[in-house]
C-alpha cells in the first residue's frame, strides 16, 4: 500500500517509513544521537530525493528536539545563556549552508554532494565510536584506569570578550559557543540533521559544561536551528511534504519515547559499538549507491492533480500558493506535536508515580 | 593448571585479541580507501 508524496513525487510505503522512524528514534533515544544522519540516509534508500529527504529530516529532527527539551525544561537541565550564544552562530551557520545548498543545487549537484557528506560524517563517527569503545571494552577488561588531565586548554579558550554563564558556572569567552554553533548550523543545512553529534561533545570537552546541563542545551539549540533550517527549505526550494513529515514525526516521537525509557534501564555503553558498526555499514551502503550502483533511470511517474487525495491536493496547493505560512505551518506542527508528546510522557510518568505510592 | 599451560593459554587469547583488532584496522583502511579513491574519481 504506497502512498503518493506530493511535494517529493514519490511513492512510500508508510508501514516501513513508520516502522524505521521509529527504529531510529529509539536508537535516538538510547544514544542520545544518531537520529538525523541515519534517518536521512533511510529515506534516499526509499526512494526519496536526497535534497527533500534533508529538508523533511529536519523537520522531523525539529519535533524531537521539543519534545526532549520541554522534559529537560519541567526538570531544570536547560542553560538558556549558553545555548543562545550557540544559537547565534547557529543561525549564521544555517544562513551560511543554505547558501552553499543553493549554490550546489544550482549546479546541479546537490545529491553527490548530500550523499559524499553523509559518507564521511558517518565515517568519521563510526570509526571514532568504533575505536573508543573498543578501547573502553579493553580497558574495562585489564582493569586499566587512564589518568586524565583536569582541564586541557586550547586555542578556543584564549578568545577575547568573555561572559559569566552562571547556570553552567563558566566564564568563557562567547566566540566559543557562537564558532561551535556556527559550525553546527552549516552542517545541519547542508545535511538534515540535528547536530548533537558535534554539539554534545563539542560542549563537553571544549566548553566544559557540566554533563547534567549538555543534553537539554544541545536540543534547546537543535529546535532553533531545525526551525531556520526548515523555513528556508520550505521558502527557498519548496521541499517540505507534510505528508512525509506526519510519518516521520509521529514515528519518531514514539520511538524517541521508547529509547529513553531504555536508556534509563540498560547500560547502553556496550551496544556503542553496535551502533558504530551500523553507522559504519549504512555508511558502506551509500558509498555502493555513489560509486558502484548503476545510475538507472528513474521512470517518471506522471501522477495527475486529478488523481490525487484532497490531502495531497490541499498540500501542493498551500506549498504553492503561500510557501511563507507553508513554512510555519510546519514548524507550529512539529512543535505542537513535540510539546504534547513530552506533556502526555509527563502526565503518564506522574500517574505512574501516583500509582507506586498508593501501592506502598 | 601448570604455569606453562596458562601461559600457552594466555597467548593464544592474545593472538585472538591481535587478530580481531588487526581485521578491524584492515577493515576501516579499506572502507576509508574507497570512499576517498571513489570522491577522486568521481570529482576528476
Amino acid at each position: 500500500m504506497d502512498v503518493f508524496l506530493p511535494i517529493a513525487q514519490v511513492f512510500v510505503n508508510p508501514i516501513e517509513i513508520l516502522l524505521l522512524s521509529a527504529i531510529v528514534g529509539v536508537l535516538s533515544g538510547l544514544f542520545g544521537v544518531g537520529g538525523g544522519f541515519l534517518m536521512t540516509p533511510f529515506l534516499i534508500f526509499l526512494g526519496v530525493p536526497p535534497a527533500y529527504a534533508v529538508a523533511n529530516e529536519a523537520n522531523n529532527i525539529l519535533a524531537t528536539s521539543v519534545s526532549g527539551s520541554t522534559t529537560h525544561y519541567l526538570k531544570n537541565t536547560l542553560d538558556y545563556k549558553m545555548g543562545l550564544m550557540i544559537v547565534i552562530g547557529g543561525t549564521i551557520g544555517t544562513a551560511l549552508g543554505i547558501y552553499t545548498f543553493t549554490y550546489f543545487k544550482g549546479i546541479g549537484k546537490i545529491d553527490t554532494v548530500i550523499s559524499l557528506a553523509y559518507m564521511y560524517i558517518l565515517a568519521i563517527i563510526g570509526t571514532l565510536m568504533l575505536v573508543e569503545s573498543l578501547g573502553e571494552i579493553d580497558r574495562a577488561k585489564r582493569n586499566l584506569i587512564v589518568k586524565k588531565k583536569l582541564h586541557v586548554h586550547y586555542w578556543i579558550h584564549g578568545l577575547p570578550l568573555r561572559m559569566r554563564f552562571p547556570k553552567s558556572k563558566l566564564y568563557e569567552s562567547i566566540f566559543t559557543p557562537i564558532i561551535i554553533g556556527l559550525f553546527v548550523g552549516f552542517i545541519a543545512a547542508i545535511m538534515g540533521i540535528g547536530g548533537a553529534f558535534i554539539l554534545v561533545p563539542a560542549m563537553i570537552y571544549i566548553i566544559k559544561m557540566p554533563t547534567k546541563l549538555v543534553p537539554g542545551t544541545s536540543l534547546f539549540v537543535t529546535i532553533f536551528v531545525s526551525v531556520i533550517v526548515t523555513f528556508l527549505h520550505s521558502f527557498n526550494f519548496g521541499s517540505i511534504d507534510l505528508m512525509l513529515v506526519v510519518m516521520l514525526v509521529i514515528g519518531s516521537i514514539i520511538g524517541v519515547q521508547i529509547g529513553q525509557k531504555l536508556g534509563e534501564k540498560i547500560d547502553s555503553s556496550g551496544l556503542k559499538a553496535l551502533l558504530a558498526i551500523l553507522l559504519l555499514l549504512v555508511g558502506i551502503a551509500i558509498a555502493y549507491e555513489t560509486f558502484f550502483a548503476e545510475q538507472a533511470e528513474k521512470e517518471i511517474i506522471q501522477v495527475l492533480t486529478s488523481d490525487l487525495n484532497f490531502f495531497s491536493i490541499f498540500i501542493l496547493e498551500f506549498s504553492e500558493d503561500m510557501p511563507f505560512f507553508y513554512g510555519l505551518f510546519s514548524i507550529m506542527f512539529a512543535i505542537l506535536l513535540g510539546v504534547g508528546a513530552a506533556l502526555i510522557r509527563k502526565f503518564f510518568s506522574s500517574l505512574r508515580k501516583k500509582y507506586a505510592l498508593k501501592a506502598k | 593448571m601448570s604455569i606453562s599451560s596458562i601461559k600457552v593459554f594466555n597467548k593464544i587469547s592474545d593472538f585472538k585479541v591481535t587478530i580481531i583488532k588487526t581485521g578491524i584496522f584492515v577493515s576501516l583502511a579499506a572502507y576509508w580507501g574507497i570512499i576517498l579513491v571513489g570522491t577522486f574519481i568521481t570529482f576528476s
